[in-house]
């Protein structure tokens, strides 16, 4: 939706970047040269001029949002940097609101309007500024169009973010894209599944074990242990084996974490396995440390 | 030889039992100097094997904080795409933590890799020294801090302001009323007032995206921060400008100031419970302008950053220090018959002795929560309500992404 003039009025009232491309101030007029160095007359950041402007934009509705979009470009393609600006101010304008009264429906139509424009006739550095800015303000009325994105390889990582930041329901779109998910986006799946502690994956998380990749392979390890499932306890200390380096170190700190999550839910007896195997398991000085920790952490729970 | 293959020595093992190796005078073999040993070169059994990862700026300077008996091993940097070898040079610090013979750690990075790479040489049993800023966000300080007790390691941010606290008799005084728990509501204000390098280090809004060096890994470098089309401002000391990788000069000179002052007034283990900014609003990737922030302990202590580099000046409270007379006769004789505390090891002695350093893990995480805190009210525009304890913003769920940021994979902490 191509902006109204009075929303790029409103978009041109965000300050102009000053002499060194910031917003640390405004510049009214360049001044004479100074032994060679650009001087100019400058004037503070006008905080009252942009909230202004932030409000009348934010009361124009989605057709302000969509023509803000609008004015997006490709880095480079363009001088865009007002309208981020505004349509980043605007983000986290309409969660001010939503905590000062408690009403999320400019907050809700704010992110309606923006998932509503991540469609692939964009290019990819506005999408990912969109998903961006869904992470600051984006609810569950935004998942879905995120979720869309979580099988395309330029622009899984932004909105795996954004799923991530907005959390609940969001795990099931992880859980949807897993299957058609390659590559890197797969990588960023498995991982999100374990940072959102997803205990209906822990049958696919076991399954990536086992895939050639080895950072899904540790990724699923790392995701595994965060959940704390107790059936995972054999697969991540055979993992533990690997040969020394990054993923025998990895596969150790897995083994840890699931220790602790299996103690602190109370199974003692199942960390207690865990912490057993790694004392008598690493045997060679260079993991003396892990033995060590395993022996203090084995105190504890006894 | 491959760094996966060199034997790990049992050094830190004989300087723990304070043992010295023999060094056998019954032959006429040429000994170099740094097997023998002197006033300035300590021999193998007193030397340590360290790695300086991050090795522009303050990164020489990090290293020698590792103490005088560490030789320099390896040096990685993702500028050093020209020169890697894996034997002394690397760009990926994944290779670097695989040694064996590595036993301490410099992390002189940009922020955004200082909590990943902390985490990391802790899981591979290295003891580290890390620059300030300890982290990115809240939720990364954490992290560490489990690390450093899940493994037993030595973890040490590399501010020292506190070393001086101590030793001053006031400093130690103030820390003793407030750790006391005897003054129930604290009238203490402390306000750091400029020297926040807040125009020096903020960052541009509209950099065009320009050719990446051919030295330099842009990926590993942007590492779990959004891969955003490279610009130099973006690197190399003006970093700091980007919230991708730091929080400005709050963040970063913040940790400086900070460290000693929540040290005096015995705030180590807790975090403010409100934070209240006044600021434009914040753009969406580049630090700029705020003007003063406000963060209020439960016991009442607060402490204020004001930038004087914008907007109105702070004024709704005045500087107080804590003193003697805020307490009771009875009360004052309880704290001038507390012990004096102990003094800090410092990082060397601290990996002898296995004793946490000034500047640990959970002191350093609670400093850098009250930088995070105060960078996340500039960037919401609201007043926040934090409980110190499961470390995050009540009944703010958005303000709360700030708190726990997602990182691209495959990083995780």
């Amino acid at each position: 939706m191509a902006p109204s003039d009075q929303v790029k009025a409103l978009v041109d009232e965000m300050p102009k970047a000053d002499e060194r491309g910031m917003y640390c101030h405004v510049v009214i007029r360049e001044l004479p040269p100074e032994k060679g160095k650009r001087q100019v007359e400058t004037q503070p950041i006008d905080k009252a001029k942009i909230d202004k402007a932030i409000d009348a934009i934010q009361k124009g509705g989605r057709a302000s949002v969509l023509g803000i979009v609008d004015m997006l470009v490709e880095p480079g393609a363009g001088e865009d940097y007002k309208a981020r600006y505004a349509l980043h101010c605007l983000a986290v304008r309409v969660c001010q609101m939503k905590k000062a009264t408690g009403d999320d429906k400019p907050r809700r139509e704010f992110a309606e309007a923006v998932a509503s424009a991540l469609g692939a006739g964009r290019p990819k550095a506005v999408r990912a500024y969109l998903a961006q800015e869904l992470q600051v303000a984006g609810g569950q009325e935004a998942v879905a169009a995120l979720g869309k994105l979580l099988t395309d390889e330029e622009a899984c990582d932004p909105a795996a973010r954004a799923l991530l930041s907005i959390g609940g329901a969001a795990v099931e779109q992880f859980r949807a894209a897993l299957p058609a998910a390659k590559g890197y986006c797969r990588l960023a799946v498995v991982q999100a599944l374990g940072v959102m502690r997803d205990a209906a994956s822990v049958p696919a998380l076991q399954a990536a074990l086992k895939e050639p990749d080895r950072e899904v392979r540790m990724a699923a390890g790392w995701g595994l242990a965060r959940i704390g499932d107790a059936s995972s306890a054999d697969l991540l200390m055979k993992a533990a084996d690997a040969e020394p380096g990054w993923e025998r170190i990895q596969a150790v700190k897995a083994c840890l974490m699931l220790a602790e999550n299996l103690r602190a839910a109370g199974k003692k007896a199942e960390a207690v396995k865990i912490y057993t195997y790694l004392r008598d398991s690493r045997k060679d000085k260079s993991e003396q440390y892990v033995r060590e920790a395993a022996e203090a952490a084995l105190a504890a729970v006894k | 030889m491959s760094g996966e293959n060199r034997r790990r020595s049992s050094r830190r093992d004989l300087l723990k039992q304070g043992a010295l190796a023999a060094v056998s005078a019954a032959t006429f073999t040429i000994v170099p100097r740094h097997v023998l040993g002197g006033q300035a070169e300590p021999p193998p059994s007193e030397t340590i094997g360290g790695a300086l990862i991050g090795c522009g700026g303050r990164g020489p300077g990090t290293f020698q904080g590792l103490g005088a008996g560490v030789r320099r091993l390896a040096q990685c940097d993702v500028k050093f795409k020209d020169k890697y070898d894996n034997q002394t040079y690397y760009t990926d610090f994944r290779r670097v933590l695989e040694r064996k013979d590595i036993d301490v750690v410099a992390i002189a990075t940009p922020p955004h890799w200082h909590a990943l790479i902390s985490i990391a040489a802790m899981e591979a049993g290295k003891d580290v020294l890390c620059e300030k800023p300890m982290t990115r966000t809240i939720a990364e300080g954490r992290a560490v801090v489990e690390a450093e007790r899940r493994y037993r390691r030595i973890f040490q941010v590399g501010t020292f302001g506190r070393y001086g606290a101590i030793k001053s008799d006031r400093s130690r005084l103030t820390h003793k009323i407030m750790r006391s728990g005897l003054l129930k509501n604290c009238q203490g204000v402390h306000i750091k007032k400029g020297g926040l390098k807040v125009k020096e280090w903020s960052g541009m809004v509209n950099a065009k995206p320009q050719p990446i060096p051919p030295n330099l890994d842009w990926d590993l470098y942007c590492g779990p921060s959004p891969l955003r089309p490279y610009h130099p401002h973006r690197h190399g000391g003006t970093h700091r400008g980007y919230w991708d990788y730091e929080g400005g000069g709050l963040a970063d000179m913040g940790q400086h100031h900070f460290d000693p002052v929540q040290w005096i007034y015995g705030k180590d283990d807790t975090s403010p419970v409100s934070v209240e900014a006044y600021a434009p609003p914040a753009p969406p990737e580049a630090v700029a302008m705020w003007g003063w922030v406000e963060l209020t302990y439960a016991d009442g202590l607060t402490f204020v950053m004001e930038s004087t580099e914008w907007g109105e000046p702070y004024n709704r409270k005045q500087a107080r220090d804590v003193s003697l007379a805020d307490l009771s006769e009875q009360d004052q004789k309880k704290v001038q018959a507390m012990p004096d505390p102990e003094p800090f090891p410092a990082f060397p002695e601290a990996v002898k002795t296995r004793k946490k350093p000034g500047g640990h893990a959970e002191a350093a995480h609670r400093c850098a929560t009250l930088l995070h805190l105060a960078n996340i009210a500039i960037r919401t525009g609201r007043k926040l309500k934090y409980d110190p304890v499961k470390e995050e913003i009540v009944g703010d769920p958005e303000a709360n992404r700030l708190v726990v940021q997602p990182l691209r994979a495959p990083w995780r902490i």
